[in-house]
């Protein structure tokens, strides 16, 4: 046998920093995760039309904005808690995750200005944040995303907008995943201090952006040998179900409430 | 950088939100005539890069990570106009299927990320990129270009935060929405901005496109097909930023007049008195004096003799370069 195969190793690994790559990873993995969630079947909740919860969240966040009085506010946050009680669990707690960190961040950078003076305004703005976060993430943990991008047709936004949006929900799985295999095989050859891990991320973000390029260029080859060829039409007819009247009278309630109270 | 709801009137999100109509309508015009549909999705990989970069953490001094936005590499690797469409894709995705928040503001975020940012970066490293014909060179306007594109974005989130207190305000006077005025949001923002955020920026913008020119280098946007002129881009965008000077109270240092000289306070005590060479001196009665019209909101007066001095100046510049032409001519 060779002498340095004899030789005692005593190698001990010197711990280094990489945070960085730790906390890159779980933010992409919960990227991923929600968009494959798409596919389960606890989507499509409160089977109203997407175009109508598009239309009446984006009238609600901005009722919302205009609002000054705190009691038309509380209001629509009891709404929203009984829309929240019909939805699942875990999505639950992922939307008040999301809702209650902005408002914490909104408060404490309001802070500085409350304690000048402006007070109710401030908490005003924070329980503003709160409302408006939880109303967008209800839409979006309870409809399909690729319902919610085929109700943008209705409202008159071109083609290319929304093959780029459909179609990069796509690539960010499969980007993700590259990415991700990249960021696992960087921890798992760093081995003890490295300092060439900072200049990896170049290189990881480079093959991305190249690999990105090729796969762009298949996809869009398969998708035309398929019969695409780039518009977008509206193949479901509009039909108007009781779910449909429910929520649109719930929501001439809550127009009719803030003129009111106005 | 994303600015979330309620921290923007609702005017304002849709005073932003229209200026953006014209520049998405060109984007889209724009691409449809560079980039074959074979290129289409490109953008939505651009779209799709974009958002995965910024949630992509960098390390910084102190434990904590920051990101990038990368507009301004996407419109060096795929052009200004694909780079709009592409970070508009993003941000959309971020707001409306990831409740980020930022549904109304999503016209002023559009505004400052996918318009300014890429636009006037790329702009400024074709700019540099002309006048230093080298390979260094073209790294240093790129890095110049990503720096002034991050930057000239936070200043513009920085000054429609800090307008919200001037003109929004309950009956007690209280700010309804974001309550910093422009001396505090301006500083705030540009802070972090010009000392952190704008290198990670430089050093991602770099090192990715070096990185690609090394492995790929035909992946890369040939530029456009007509010659962009980015000194006129940058003569527009300055023009109409000359009415900031509005916002300044007082007289700058020196530029007191026969009314004011008297109460400048200097070395603790007032002047008191107007120079003799001022009170019968030269006097001259401009056109638009203090450039302003009678009858015109300032502003107004502040472009249009923005507008008139650049002309008169092409103008004389062009009669001298003719001139001179006929000088060499006739030798």
């Amino acid at each position: 046998m060779p002498e340095w195969l004899l030789k005692e190793e005593n190698y001990i690994t010197k711990s280094d920093k990489d945070t960085f790559i730790n906390k890159s990873i779980l933010s992409l993995l919960n990227i991923l995760s929600r968009i494959r969630a798409q596919n389960s079947s606890s989507m499509d909740k409160f089977y109203a039309n997407p175009a109508l919860k598009i239309a009446f969240t984006l009238m609600l966040v901005t009722l919302i904005s205009l609002s000054r009085n705190f009691i038309f506010i509380v209001i629509i946050n009891v709404y929203l808690l009984v829309i929240l009680s019909f939805i699942e669990a875990k999505d639950i707690v992922k939307i008040f995750k999301i809702s209650f960190i902005m408002s914490m961040f909104t408060f404490i950078i309001i802070l500085p200005a409350a304690l000048w003076g402006n007070g109710s305004s401030s908490i005003l703005i924070t329980i503003k944040v709160f409302t408006t976060v939880t109303a967008v993430n209800i839409l979006s943990h309870s409809t399909k995303w690729n319902s919610l991008t085929s109700a943008l047709k209705r409202f008159f936004i071109p083609d290319v907008f929304i093959f780029v949006l459909d179609i990069t929900i796509k690539y960010i799985v499969l980007l993700g995943d590259i990415m991700l295999n990249m960021l696992y095989s960087l921890k798992l050859r760093s081995v003890g201090k490295n300092k060439s891990k900072y200049t990896a991320l170049s290189g990881i973000a480079g093959t991305m952006f190249i690999k990105s390029k090729e796969l762009a260029e298949d996809m869009y080859s398969a998708m035309e040998c398929r019969g695409f060829n780039g518009e977008y039409h509206i193949s479901k007819k509009f039909k108007f179900a009781l779910a449909d009247a429910i929520y649109i009278i719930i929501n001439i309630g809550i127009i009719l409430t803030y003129f009111y109270l106005h | 950088m994303h600015i979330p709801d309620n921290y923007l009137s609702p005017s304002t999100c849709a005073v932003l939100g229209a200026a953006m109509i014209p520049v998405w309508t060109v984007a889209v015009k724009k691409v449809k005539e560079e980039v074959t549909n074979v290129k289409m999705p490109l953008l939505g990989m651009g779209a799709a890069f974009s958002f995965l970069i910024m949630m992509f953490n960098v390390p910084l001094p102190g434990g904590t990570t920051g990101h990038a936005v990368g507009a301004v590499l996407l419109a060096i690797l795929l052009g200004p106009f694909s780079a709009c469409i592409s970070v508009t894709v993003a941000l959309l995705i971020q707001a409306l299927f990831f409740g980020d928040g930022g549904i109304l503001a999503f016209g002023a975020n559009c505004f400052n990320m996918a318009f300014v940012m890429p636009f006037v970066g790329y702009f400024t490293y074709k700019f540099i990129k002309d006048i230093v014909k080298s390979q260094k060179g073209e790294y240093v306007a790129m890095a110049i270009g990503s720096f002034i594109g991050i930057n000239i974005a936070a200043l513009c989130a920085a000054i429609e935060f800090g307008i919200q207190p001037i003109f929004f305000k309950n009956a007690s006077g209280q700010s309804l929405y974001s309550p910093y005025p422009l001396a505090v949001s301006i500083p705030a923002m540009m802070l972090p901005h010009l000392l952190v955020a704008g290198f990670i920026e430089v050093v991602f913008t770099v090192a990715i496109f070096s990185f690609i020119k090394k492995v790929s280098p035909g992946t890369i946007y040939e530029g456009a097909k007509r010659k962009t002129k980015a000194i006129y881009a940058l003569i527009f965008a300055l023009i109409c930023l000359t009415p900031i000077g509005l916002l300044a109270t007082g007289t700058a240092w020196g530029e007191w007049s026969i009314d004011e000289i008297k109460d400048v306070f200097s070395g603790g005590s007032a002047l008191g008195y107007v120079p003799d060479g001022m009170k019968s001196g030269f006097s001259f009665a401009a056109i638009m004096p203090d450039y302003s019209v009678k009858g015109i909101p300032e502003v107004v007066g502040y472009i249009i003799s923005a507008v008139a001095g650049v002309a008169i100046m092409i103008i004389l510049f062009k009669i001298i370069g003719s001139l001179k032409k006929k000088k060499v001519k006739s030798i």
